[in-house]
């Protein structure tokens, strides 16, 4: 038995909403995932946030109800509902029981083309995202670290914009850019919407034209990107947090995009790198040094290449021995490539796991939704076991290649004491240094910002 | 929708084995794989002063050799039998997981079998993982405000009861460990009578149990744990912690004294907790983090435990803020709910939410694994689980009301504070 992608049916509305419907019928639940693509590509470059704050607003007011109405009628039923924002998209996820799943995509109809969009709402919301980023500062920096990173590495990329926004940003949107934001960027043919699990696939689709299918467009098609240029040479950013017992780092640069066509390979490499418990890198940094609680690498890939970044930490008097065994680990890669019984054992682990992730209604709406938004194909599922199956050694070492960066090309972020680790992290090129407290993810300039135009 | 479940109850299949050991098997055929549960009853409450820490050292300590395979091979082989793992350690039990393809059932089975049965204690691993504990320790409890108060919440909270000891154990405890207390603590407590196998996924339940028979009943039973005869005494008058630390927020935790797990109010403080957190549309978050502003976030959890626990509400603050202020929108909060209960509106609320919530679990073979253990361990009877539904909808406003009278006590708490300070 193997996990295909499930009997579906894909309908396109006339306006250019894709529609999806996915009977499962397990439990008696039904998940939606919405798409609209743009995200934090629609931001105004000084401003990142506003596409995070209308994600949030959708639910504080739509239709006829108010915030406090619209969480009394989801919550009432039981049912969840969330929005956030992403790099490329603003996705919207929910799950309800099937006897509400009328209710459901009412309240998804409501929240997509009647957004209250308030202006009390919005302050409350931005002022309590400001303080949720300095919480996340006392409670576990690690959290933000890729954000430092991606900034720290893209520059003015828009894949380097915070997309939940800065301090500063957020405190300086206004509900005219949310409106903007809304006005610009949500439209018919923006819409991918997936319904699965114990559903009236008839009725809803019915339901959906009936709520959808009048959307007009958006006014323009989702800004586009350019390909982002990777660092060359080592920089540093230390991020200082006087009296941090360890130092949380990060390690980067930019990697290879969504339709990369050797997937497969490349989940296989990263498996062995730093994928997984026996991975390189956490056998070097936790199982045989006892450095650090853990160590993981993974790829971030979107419609264009995004970032290739490992990370781990140590206690502040080890931050050099940690750092360098993690660069060093990443240059043995680079030299020694992956053995034929290495591949095995991560092809084992990964045919092993995969099925895992795609086991429910939400799961699978998800899926179904990202292969829609990046135009992958079903066989973005159903091949890969056999693609898994065909990678050798060759491709392995071409990947590695092409997608792992040399350990002496790399954008390097490290969050802990300066005072007492700016020595250590001197030692792997220029230093830009700012405090955890700062208002921004940068310090505004980057040295060597490749993406600058 | 307990007629939904009820196939999947009549295909479950339990069994104990000569030794003692518990395994059960719930079959499940959406996906090819397998999720399976060791619980081991063994916890930070089983602990001493000196050696606290030791249930969650066993945590690390069990993926790291045996006499018949070295350091580092039991993951090595799980992982290229497809297989991938992970263990948690609370104030009452240690819980190992494997998440594997079915085709791996008796491999994984056998590595279980084999660390229960022939754990090695190399004092050089010993060492490395030290330091790999005080790494995680920094991570959740020096570099993090909600950790570090929650931990001193919890040492004022109880003056008798093991469960004053945070589970990490304290840093000193980390360094000193000595290999008797590692064997003593494996001898009493990785004992097959004091485990239970949970599985669910792609597998026939004999077949299941038939291997779980083959690799582990060889394992000698032993004598049972001590039993935890600590009763922690009535508690007087509130207790209250201030740390001050260098950050930007304060925060505010609030510690009751509450049942144990299987007290027979359970559904209900489940479902009063719900009520006071779960949600936008909550008691405390719409009170505190909408209408008065006073929090940027609300949370809690109650400690289900074997013994008598802690209802916890947990509040982050806005830079700047007046703890006391906060407290005192908290408290009127608080006190209303004593006084009046919730709405029917908020307990049916609560019910479906609590409803979709275990649909959730039950969707995936993982939860499926873990539900039956909780109510196996807990409760001492998987099949309540699928009680539950029932449970849940019994609940009345004037049973909610009567316990939070009972348990939203000021003279019953633990108050914390962090307050930030600039050095």
């Amino acid at each position: 038995m193997t996990v295909r992608v499930p009997e579906h049916e894909r309908l396109s509305l006339g306006n250019g909403v894709a529609l999806i419907l996915v009977p499962l019928r397990d439990v008696p639940l039904v998940a939606f995932s919405a798409v609209v693509r743009g995200g934090g590509l629609g931001d105004p470059s000084s401003r990142p946030g506003v596409a995070s704050l209308a994600a949030g607003l959708l639910e504080k007011g739509a239709g006829e109800r108010n915030a406090y109405a619209f969480a009394d009628v989801v919550e009432g039923a039981g049912g969840s509902f969330g929005a956030g924002a992403g790099p490329e998209a603003i996705s919207v996820r929910g799950q309800f029981l099937a006897r509400d799943q009328q209710l459901m995509l009412e309240l998804l109809a409501d929240a997509l083309l009647r957004p209250l969009l308030e202006e009390e709402e919005l302050e409350d919301l931005a002022g309590r995202h400001v303080e949720l980023i300095k919480a996340a500062k006392d409670s576990d920096p690690s959290e933000l670290i890729g954000t430092y990173g991606r900034a720290f590495l893209f520059g003015s990329h828009p894949y380097g914009r915070p997309v939940f926004g800065s301090e500063t940003s957020l405190a300086a949107i206004d509900r005219d850019d949310v409106r903007r934001y809304y006005e610009g960027q949500f439209g018919a043919e923006r819409l991918i919407l997936v319904l699965a699990g114990d559903i009236d696939a008839h009725l809803l689709a019915r339901m959906a034209a009936d709520s959808f299918s009048r959307w007009p467009r958006a006014p323009a098609l989702p800004p586009g990107l350019a390909r982002p240029r990777g660092t060359s040479g080592r920089r540093v950013l230390l991020v200082d947090s006087p009296g941090s017992a360890q130092t949380y780092f990060w390690i980067g640069n930019v990697g290879v995009d969504k339709r990369y066509p050797r997937r497969a390979a490349l989940d296989l490499v990263n498996t062995l790198f730093g994928g997984r418990f026996t991975s390189l890198l956490n056998t070097e940094l936790r199982i045989k040094s006892g450095l650090s609680y853990g160590a993981r690498s993974s790829f971030s890939r979107g419609s264009v290449p995004g970032e290739f970044s490992l990370r781990s930490f140590a206690q502040t008097e080890n931050t050099g021995k940690a750092l360098e065994l993690a660069l060093r680990t990443l240059d043995r890669l680079r030299r020694d490539g992956v053995s034929p019984e290495m591949l095995d054992s991560a092809r084992a682990y990964t045919l092993g796991q995969y099925p895992l992730g795609l086991e429910t209604a939400a799961d699978w709406a998800a899926m179904l939704a990202e292969i829609e938004q990046y135009g992958l194909g079903k066989g973005y599922i159903d091949d890969y076991p056999a693609q898994l199956a065909a990678v050798g050694v060759a491709e392995a070492q071409a990947v590695i290649e092409e997608a792992f960066p040399a350990a002496d090309s790399v954008a390097i972020v490290a969050i802990g004491d300066a005072r007492r680790i700016r020595g250590a992290v001197g030692e792997y090129g220029p230093v830009t240094q700012m405090s955890l407290t700062d208002p921004e993810f940068s310090d505004g300039w980057t040295p060597g910002d490749e993406n600058r135009p | 929708m307990t007629g939904a479940l009820r196939p999947a109850r009549e295909a479950i299949r339990a069994a104990t084995l000569a030794n003692g050991l518990r395994v059960i098997v719930w079959p499940v055929r959406n996906i090819p794989n397998v999720a399976l549960y060791n619980w081991v009853r063994a916890g930070s409450r089983n602990e001493t002063p000196g050696a606290t820490g030791l249930a969650h050292f066993f945590e690390h300590m069990m993926f790291n050799g045996t006499s018949r395979h070295p350091p580092g091979a039991f993951d090595r082989l799980m992982e290229a039998e497809g297989g991938a793992n992970n263990a948690f350690t609370s104030d009452d039990v240690t819980v190992y997981q494997d998440w594997f393809p079915a085709s791996a059932l008796g491999h994984v089975l056998d590595l279980e079998a084999d660390r229960v049965a022939h754990l090695a204690f190399t004092p050089e691993v010993i060492e490395s993982e030290r330091g790999v504990v005080a790494s995680e320790r920094r991570l959740r409890v020096e570099d993090n405000s909600h950790g570090l108060l929650a931990e001193q919440v919890q040492a004022a909270a109880f003056v008798a009861h093991p469960y004053r000891f945070p589970t990490i154990g304290w840093p000193a405890d980390i360094r000193s460990w000595r290999l008797e207390d590692l064997q003593a603590f494996y001898r009493t407590y990785y004992a097959p009578n004091n485990l239970t196998l949970t599985l669910a996924g792609d597998v026939d339940p004999e077949h299941a149990i038939a291997l779980a028979r083959r690799f582990f009943e060889p394992i000698p039973a032993q004598a049972p744990p001590p039993p935890v005869r600590a009763v922690e005494p009535e508690q007087l008058c509130e207790r209250r912690v201030l740390i001050r630390r260098k950050a930007q927020t304060p925060l505010l935790h609030c510690a009751y004294k509450a049942p144990r797990a299987a007290d027979p109010r359970a559904p209900a403080v489940s479902l009063l907790l719900c009520a006071l957190v779960e949600g936008d549309a909550s008691r405390l978050h719409r009170a505190l983090v909408e209408d008065r502003q006073v929090a940027i976030e609300v949370g809690g959890h109650w400690q289900e435990g074997f013994d008598p626990g802690l209802l916890w509400l947990s509040l982050t603050l806005p830079e700047g803020a007046d703890p006391e202020e906060a407290r005192a929108a908290l408290d009127a909060e608080l006190a209303a709910v004593a006084a009046d209960g919730i709405t029917e509106a908020e307990l049916e609320r609560a019910r479906n939410l609590a409803t979709v919530g275990l649909w959730k679990k039950l969707a995936a073979i993982d939860g499926k694994a873990q539900l039956l253990g909780e109510y196996e361990v807990f409760h001492g009877d998987w099949s309540r689980l699928f009680d539950e539904p029932a449970r849940i909808a019994e609940v009345s406003t004037a049973e909610v009301r009567a316990l939070a009278g009972e348990i939203l006590d000021e003279r019953r708490r633990t108050l914390g504070v962090l307050q930030p300070c600039a050095e």
